[in-house]
């Protein structure tokens, strides 16, 4: 049977060979005509999103602007996004983690995930999976048969996969980021529900931890965004972890907790991580 | 005929010379005037069109690498330099930039083209995993890439990114030590990013298309699968092809 199907598929490459030989075209000039067409609208669409991206930036199109005397990025998205972003700064206190938008998928992963069971098989184990899987497809399906219809199951994996990536590529490109400056409204309120209004290190932690993009991964009474798996921090202090374990942790993630993917914040400087830390063990869940 | 064919001859020395010595040109017509069958369809373009897609990503990029700095001190005011200074340099950037997502859509393109046209089956199984390394490879070009403008958003992606890397089972944490020269993205981490997006990946994918283009070329390419010509596919019936409707 398989001894069968080898042979059947020998001579129908043979006949294919044979059959090509005697009845194709030249690549040159037909194919090659087709080539070179479709490989100028390639070129010519790359030259065109380059020129958008310039000449829709507003202002005098550098992407740059004076603030009193200050140069900054803000406000300088053109109709494809800023030029430049603001210079990379490890002691920044706000980020947005963002990947490139054929990695959104993967970061729309993150956030189905959690901490710590299950991530790595969003990070590592369904990347290497899927990969591993297209290697396969021609030793799963080892049929000669090509054609779409007569082909159901490929095709229904084929659409299902295809929607899937697209589906998590725009959930990724959509999920909202808190924003630093909205956060920070709601410090008094997260003071008056977890009862550390009169802890004034705590609340100076509070405004920190709104300001410091912790929230693009920790939810806090409702706000921010789950991602990477990161836990919920509003109970965070009802384990008394202690002040020197939350900043060790701040300060290396994952020398304290094996394989975090939380970024080190040592950069911040022992003072603020220490008011951050009070903030987190004052974090006993609303009273 | 004769006459006009010796009074052009000389022309023709260089050309032999090459010949007589390494037969590219014999390749080259080879290359030109091999058969395909004659009911490709613009579909089948779509690789071509990958392949341009490398080569203005591989133009843009030595011209950027001309000017843009690797060191965390000067690499983002470099890049601000090449889009705002030099002749034309907004162009090249916004090329290679724009050209990356161009570049990773028509590899998924020319896949899905690949997949619906089955064209990954006998004897094309290994053009088919060539293809997928290059796609694995194309996205690593892009995560490296990401970090070289050293911007806040390519800063902290990278940070993220690379502590992901570094929770994989194993190798994990060697990978990241490695991508990151240290515990922490610092100075060494841009060098070594800008060492892989500019040298090794290219190289490799480099190698890989040839490879690739080598197969293609070796095995010809299929014509569409509804064909009816055999040059296509065949009328006749597959052993066994009744019993599963798999596939
Ligand atoms: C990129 C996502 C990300 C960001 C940003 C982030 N974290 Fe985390 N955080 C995580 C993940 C994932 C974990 C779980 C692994 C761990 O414990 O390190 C975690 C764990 C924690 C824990 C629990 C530690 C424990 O074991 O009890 C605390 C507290 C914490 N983060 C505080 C912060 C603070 C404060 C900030 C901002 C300065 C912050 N995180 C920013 C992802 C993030
Ligand atoms: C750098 C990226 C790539 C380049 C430059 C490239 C280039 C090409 C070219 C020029 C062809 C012949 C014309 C055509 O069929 O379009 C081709 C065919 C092919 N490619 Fe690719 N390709 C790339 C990536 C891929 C990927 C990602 C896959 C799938 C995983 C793949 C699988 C195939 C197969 C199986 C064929 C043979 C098709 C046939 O004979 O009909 N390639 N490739």
């Amino acid at each position: 049977m398989a001894e069968d199907r080898r042979v059947f598929r020998e001579r129908q490459f043979k006949q294919y060979k044979s059959d090509v030989k005697k009845r194709g075209k030249p690549f040159y000039p037909y194919v090659m005509l087709h080539d070179s067409i479709m490989s100028l609208m390639v070129v010519g669409v790359i030259v065109a999103l380059a020129t958008i991206w310039k000449w829709t930036t507003p202002g005098d199109h550098t992407g740059i602007v004076m603030h009193d005397g200050v140069a900054s990025t803000e406000g300088t998205s053109g109709w494809l996004g800023k030029l430049n972003d603001d210079p990379a700064d490890p002691g920044t206190i706000s980020f947005t983690p963002r990947p490139d938008w054929y990695f959104y998928f993967l970061f729309y992963l993150l956030r189905i995930f959690k901490w710590p069971e299950s991530v790595i098989l969003g990070t590592i184990g369904i990347p290497t999976i899927c990969v591993l899987l297209l290697i396969a497809i021609p030793f799963l399906d080892t049929r000669a048969e090509r054609r779409p219809l007569h082909r159901p199951v490929a095709m229904v994996t084929g659409v299902l996969v295809i929607f899937s990536m697209g589906m998590m590529t725009y959930r990724g490109a959509t999920a909202k980021e808190s924003l630093g400056s909205e956060l920070l409204g709601k410090v008094p309120v997260w003071a008056q529900k977890e009862g550390f209004a009169t802890n004034p290190k705590a609340v100076a932690g509070a405004k920190l931890f709104a300001v410091a993009g912790c929230m693009n991964c920790h939810v806090y009474l409702g706000s921010g965004a789950s991602n990477l798996g990161a836990p919920e921090l509003t109970t965070e202090g009802a384990q008394h972890r202690g002040i020197l374990f939350q900043v060790e942790h701040l300060k290396c993630p994952s020398c304290v907790t094996k394989g975090s993917p939380m970024p080190a914040f040592a950069s911040q400087g022992q003072a603020n991580l220490t008011l951050l830390a009070e903030f987190l063990e004052a974090s006993q869940g609303p009273k | 005929m004769s006459n006009q064919r010796s009074k052009y001859e000389h022309l023709m020395y260089p050309v032999d010379w090459l010949e007589e010595r390494s037969g590219l040109v014999g390749g080259i017509k080879y290359f030109l005037f091999r058969k395909v069958p004659g009911d490709v369809n613009w579909f089948q373009t779509l690789g071509a069109a990958t392949l341009t897609a490398f080569l203005v990503q591989a133009t843009t990029g030595v011209m950027l690498a001309m000017y843009y700095k690797p060191d965390a001190k000067s690499a983002y005011p470099s890049i601000e330099h090449i889009t705002n200074d030099l002749f034309a340099g907004w162009l090249v950037r916004g090329m290679h930039r724009w050209g990356a997502s161009v570049f990773i859509i028509l590899m998924f393109m020319h896949m899905g083209r690949v997949f619906l046209f089955g064209a990954y089956k006998y004897p094309r199984e290994l053009t088919w995993i060539v293809g997928v390394i290059l796609v694995a490879l194309g996205l690593a070009e892009g995560f490296t890439g990401y970090l070289l403008p050293w911007d806040q958003t390519a800063y902290w992606a990278t940070t993220v990114g690379i502590n992901i890397n570094g929770t994989a089972p194993f190798l994990g944490p060697f990978i990241a030590q490695f991508l990151q020269g240290g515990e922490f993205i610092n100075a060494d981490t841009l060098s070594r990013f800008y060492a892989i997006h500019m040298l090794l990946l290219p190289a490799m994918i480099a190698g890989l298309i040839g490879l690739h283009l080598y197969l293609v070329i070796r095995l010809g390419v299929t014509s569409p699968p509804w064909s009816k010509e055999a040059a296509g596919g065949s009328n006749d019936s597959e052993p066994g092809a009744d019993e599963e409707t798999h596939g």
